[in-house]
């Protein structure tokens, strides 16, 4: 990837040995909308806020959870579009393992993989790195699991975790509620009161997104009622 | 070497600031508003009505090669707002792929899918340093076969949303507070409607009232789901229409 023109690394080391075009991506994760996941004992559950620029634009156009197959979601905080290519070049990449084993990839193969292109982009020529943090849960034979990638390309497992803008307080939230036998029934409340707690303004099922995988392995989207019935229940 | 490493080069091609932004991607939005041309779309019930402003700068241009209204394919349209040379190429570049999507799997390339493409073009653009990003916002319209009127704006950054209203260029914010109040109440505007919000909307910002020989407007309807431009006569029935009605 890159132009021959540009085949010298745009991210290079300053002189005290940090990459600074890093540190920067990661400056514009932390100004991006808040997202986190919690993994609980018997599911995963991603939530993240869904605002939108104008009450013109329809809402139900905008999908920030996405699948990467039918038991892996990921949700981002960052840049949308950069996040676009990401889940791409992942999804194809899942493809590409089951076509060769007959059998769901991994997580944690996923995860490494995703996190390779992401490393990529801070060492080839003429790219800058990816402007993302992603949260990637799943559910498949070691049980749910929660992930977290950087825009440098590190990964590491959570129990419970939070990006974005209200990140600190997220996280403070996050440690005090969280227990190892958590439900995921428990886990959506939580995950709903840790959005509730920065979020500006009204918060509904047309504001938030979250993403569940239980057992069942099939991870979905809830739809915005089904939020809604969240909500009242946490009031 | 001096060379990306915030000390300045992070305003000439697209690498982050030190505050995490891309401040190629923001001047390319600028580019956008400095064409001087505002453009307003609207979505309503059975419809889609995209609206610009026709400047023809010099008297000696021929009119009719002025235009930021282009047919896709039969029933998909772009309007775009910005730098024209860039639009061009993003036309010319998305008529190949709507046509390559038509043959290769059977069907019209919906609405949502070409905005799609679109923006991941320009997303490519804002990650690697070898190409600018280009001047335009793009406005998508077209009737998709399940889900009715769509219309998608597709912008520098490689963001793309699905609209029931939006406006570009100029007076973009203008545009929107107005827009957003006709739209409070999820009203359901019948093609008529449509349009002349769409052209009251541009009026109502530009504070002028227009001839039909100003503005472009294009349309897609569910009972005709092919992009047409509206011709001079039709544009003077939705002004007459427009200015009785007030």
């Amino acid at each position: 990837m890159g132009d021959s023109q540009y085949s010298f690394s745009l991210t290079t080391f300053s002189p005290s040995g940090k990459l600074v075009q890093i540190e920067h991506a990661l400056q514009a994760v932390g100004s991006g909308q808040t997202s986190l996941g919690i993994k609980a004992a018997n599911g995963v559950v991603v939530a993240t806020e869904k605002k939108l620029p104008s009450i013109l634009v329809d809402e139900t156009s905008v999908q920030k959870i996405q699948l990467m197959t039918p038991n892996i979601g990921v949700v981002y905080s960052g840049m949308g579009p950069d996040s676009r290519v990401l889940v791409r070049k992942s999804r194809k990449q899942a493809q590409q393992y089951f076509r060769l084993y007959k059998e769901p990839i991994p997580i944690t193969q996923l995860v490494r993989e995703t996190a390779a292109v992401m490393q990529e982009f801070t060492q080839s020529g003429g790219v800058r790195p990816f402007g993302v943090s992603l949260l990637i849960a799943g559910y498949d034979d070691n049980g749910p699991q929660l992930y977290q990638v950087d825009p440098s390309g590190s990964y590491f497992s959570w129990k419970a975790s939070a990006m974005g803008k209200n990140v600190s307080n997220a996280k403070t939230f996050l440690e005090k509620r969280y227990t190892e036998d958590m439900e995921l029934e428990d886990a959506i409340h939580t995950a709903i009161l840790t959005l509730k707690e920065g979020f500006e303004g009204q918060i509904s099922g047309k504001n938030i997104e979250i993403g569940i995988i239980g057992a069942d392995r099939k991870f979905r989207v809830l739809s915005s009622s089904e939020i809604d019935d969240y909500l009242a229940e946490v009031e | 070497m001096s060379r990306g490493t915030g000390a300045g080069y992070d305003r000439h091609i697209t690498i982050f600031s030190p505050e995490g932004r891309l401040y190629q991607v923001e001047y390319a939005f600028k580019a956008v508003k400095a064409a001087g041309v505002t453009s307003i779309g609207v979505r309503g019930k059975d419809s889609v009505c995209v609206v610009t402003q026709k400047k023809v700068p010099d008297k000696l241009l021929d009119q009719t090669s002025v235009t930021h209204l282009f047919p896709i394919t039969k029933y998909l349209g772009l309007l775009a707002t910005g730098m024209t040379a860039d639009a061009r190429s993003l036309v010319s570049q998305a008529r190949n792929e709507a046509a390559e999507f038509r043959f290769k799997w059977g069907y019209e390339m919906p609405v949502d899918v070409l905005s799609k493409w679109i923006a991941d073009k320009a997303q490519v653009y804002t990650q690697h340093a070898y190409m600018r990003p280009l001047g335009v916002a793009s406005m998508v319209l077209g009737i998709d076969e399940e889900k009715g009127p769509q219309l998608f704006k597709c912008d520098p950054a490689g963001h793309f949303f699905g609209h029931k209203a939006t406006s570009a260029g100029l007076k973009e914010q203008e545009a929107i507070n107005f827009l957003e109040k006709k739209m409070k109440n999820d009203p359901n505007f019948s093609y008529d409607e449509t349009v002349q919000t769409a052209i009251s909307a541009l009026q109502s910002v530009l504070q002028e009232d227009f001839k039909a020989t100003e503005i472009e407007v294009g349309v897609v309807t569910e009972k005709d789901p092919v992009f047409r431009v509206l011709s001079t006569e039709e544009i003077d029935e939705h002004l007459t229409a427009i200015s009785e009605r007030d």
